[in-house]
């Protein structure tokens, strides 16, 4: 009993701050292997690909802390990076890529009428959206990959601005933005707290059902700008990058320590949950691990945080 | 009056799985006479065979509460273990030991959500999706990411391509092992006290509890069998096709959650049946059928299953407020 009490903080501390001690654990071990993995090229490569990761975790981050969940992400991705493609050749690329967002936003509505006020469970009816989207990115591109036709659209994820790339300026805005909205405005703090207790914030005066369906649109707004981002990255609109991106950015924001439950994490706390994936793809890559051995790794690691998260919520539970 | 009208909606509501298979294959009928063809019937029995075997094990799951998107993996490790085992240790072993991985599997994510204290499908889910992960993976580094060929093995395969190629009269084999599975998942489930148990830990598992229902016996039993049913479902597979490749199992993790929810087993836990899950099998199977058919793209197919599968929720949803 007395092992179980003392080693009670140690617990907390190891699972709240599982990200942080997980990124500092692989930047050491690093050190000890002669790669390319402390240049300045390698990091500021490893932060933009995982750029379009972190862009698709904020919005989540928002269902998240609200106690849902946002498994659709993925199909909103790739359905808007084919839409953005496609509308180039018929209208201006701003107002193509605006398109895009709107086709986000409209499926993070739907979503949120599904969740929020129809009060669907909401993992498998957005793992269901997901999978519906999958088949009209399909369905549009034919299961082919569809080539960009404007130069200028390339440029937006490729280019760079005094070395750094335009992806990681995107996303560091998009940090910002997000941060703040959750740190420093009203409406964050009504999110937190329907994500504590529904019924509280309900009986203090928060319309919930607003405030958790903006959450959901804004989740779709940031996966359907992700989606613009990744097709302009590639210079192409496939049908293939979304199938397991969803799950592991779902996966990446209870890494850092936002917690189904709902009611507690952050942006910081998510982007740093991502940045462990990119990290680990990164250095794995560096150390020549087989694509085989990164699969299982990968698995073995969403299966444990998750299991710790678990954990400590039934911890937690006991406790009280 | 209204009170009538609102009996008869109710009872259409209900069994609204049974007149949406009735409209479709009347439909059917009526723009391709090709459907009601004997070749075409023989067909649907045989895909019914692993996405039905899939769904059965995963009614279990969901019944008690929790879901299981681990069975992907699952079908994948279990048809590469069994295929490349066939030529040292022969075919029946090889279906055995099979079997036993499948199982295994599901022990494990039971130990998982058990030990890790999981209450919530969310958990369950994530916990199930990162061990689907894993034995994918397993999977792909086992075989070493090829697809092995049941004509090139040298041993005797003659069992494993009656399973799902032979027939007995009228009845494909593995309609019949269907129907032997349902018979003893039905049994079980309604006449055995496990079978009970496991409806009471999905209604509310800390009342379950508190009245000394075996909650965790239930949850490691509704993994296995989830397991041990993915595993006969991947032998059939692979018996059918013929080929084993590490990512035969891909999908039908959606596709047997749409096969229950469809068939009428509420997310919510608690409530259902295998016999239900059988006729959302059939509706999602005869659904594929008739849009072959009627030559709907295959893309076409997954944006209408994406969408029957979200409407399913959505009413099952309405249905218990």
């Amino acid at each position: 009993m007395t092992i179980m009490e003392s080693s009670a903080p140690l617990l907390k501390l190891a699972t709240k701050q599982k990200a942080f001690v997980a990124i500092v654990g692989m930047l050491v071990l690093m050190l000890f292997f002669d790669t390319n993995f402390y240049t300045t090229y390698n990091l500021l490569d490893m932060l933009n690909s995982t750029s379009i990761l972190l862009i698709l975790a904020f919005g989540v981050s928002l269902t998240v802390i609200s106690a849902g969940c946002d498994l659709s992400i993925g199909g909103i991705m790739v359905v808007a990076g084919i839409i953005a493609i496609k509308l180039m050749d018929v209208m201006p690329m701003w107002g193509a890529i605006l398109c895009a967002l709107v086709f986000g936003a409209f499926v993070g509505f739907v979503n949120g009428f599904l969740v929020v006020q129809q009060k669907t469970e909401p993992f498998i009816i957005t793992l269901g959206m997901g999978m519906l989207l999958t088949g009209v990115a399909q369905q549009l591109t034919d299961a082919r990959p569809v080539p960009a036709s404007n130069p200028d659209f390339m440029m937006i994820g490729n280019g760079d601005l005094f070395g750094m790339p335009y992806l990681v300026i995107i996303m560091l805005v998009c940090f910002a933005l997000a941060h703040w909205l959750m740190r420093y405005t009203q409406y964050g703090r009504n999110l937190y707290a329907i994500g504590g207790d529904y019924e509280v914030a309900l009986y203090s005066g928060i319309d919930v059902v607003r405030t958790k369906w903006i959450a959901f649109v804004i989740s779709g707004v940031g996966a359907a700008l992700a989606g613009v981002l990744l097709s302009s990255k590639l210079n192409t609109g496939s049908s293939i990058y979304g199938e397991t991106a969803a799950l592991i950015v779902n996966c990446g924001v209870v890494v850092g320590g936002t917690s189904f439950a709902g009611g507690i994490g952050g942006i910081p706390q998510s982007a740093l949950g991502l940045l462990v994936f990119g990290i680990l793809d990164n250095a794995m890559n560096m150390l020549g691990i087989t694509s085989y051995i990164q699969i299982l790794l990968k698995g073995a690691i969403i299966v444990g945080i998750i299991w710790m998260d678990c954990f400590y919520q039934k911890r937690k539970r006991e406790l009280v | 009056m209204k009170k009538n009208f609102s009996a008869i909606g109710q009872g259409l509501f209900r069994n609204y799985v049974l007149i949406a298979i009735l409209a479709l294959v009347a439909v059917t009928m009526l723009v391709e006479p090709n459907f009601m063809t004997f070749a075409n019937l023989i067909n649907i029995m045989r895909q019914f065979g692993p996405l039905v075997m899939v769904s059965l094990g995963m009614t279990f799951v969901i019944i008690g509460g929790f879901i299981d998107l681990s069975v992907a993996g699952t079908i994948s490790l279990v048809a590469v273990v069994t295929v490349t085992l066939i030529d040292p240790i022969g075919q029946v072993p090889a279906i055995l030991v099979g079997l036993a991985v499948g199982a295994l599997c599901g022990y494990i994510n039971s130990v998982l959500v058990l030990s890790s204290g999981a209450l919530t499908q969310a958990e369950a889910l994530f916990i199930t999706f990162g061990m689907s992960t894993v034995y994918s993976a397993i999977a792909l580094m086992y075989s070493g990411g090829s697809t092995k060929h049941m004509r090139f093995l040298k041993g005797d395969t003659s069992v494993i391509e009656a399973l799902g190629q032979g027939s007995v009269g009228i009845f494909s084999v593995s309609f019949l092992v269907f129907l032997v599975c349902l018979a003893v998942l039905w049994v079980f489930q309604t006449q055995t006290r496990m079978g009970r148990a496991i409806c009471l830990t999905g209604g509310n598992k800390t009342a379950a509890h508190l009245c000394g229902v075996p909650v965790s016996r239930s949850i490691i039993a509704i993994y296995t069998i989830s397991g041990f049913m993915a595993a006969i479902g991947a032998i059939i597979l692979f018996s059918r096709i013929t080929t084993a490749s590490p990512v035969i199992g891909a999908g039908y993790e959606t596709n047997a959650i749409l096969a229950v929810v469809v068939g009428g087993t509420t997310l919510k836990g608690g409530k259902g049946s295998v016999l239900r899950t059988v006729m959302g099998v059939l509706l999602v199977i005869l659904m594929s059928n008739c849009l072959n058919l009627l030559g709907v793209t295959p893309y076409m197919q997954v944006v209408t299953k994406g969408a029957i599968l979200v409407i399913a929720i959505w009413l099952d949803n309405r249905t218990q407020i």
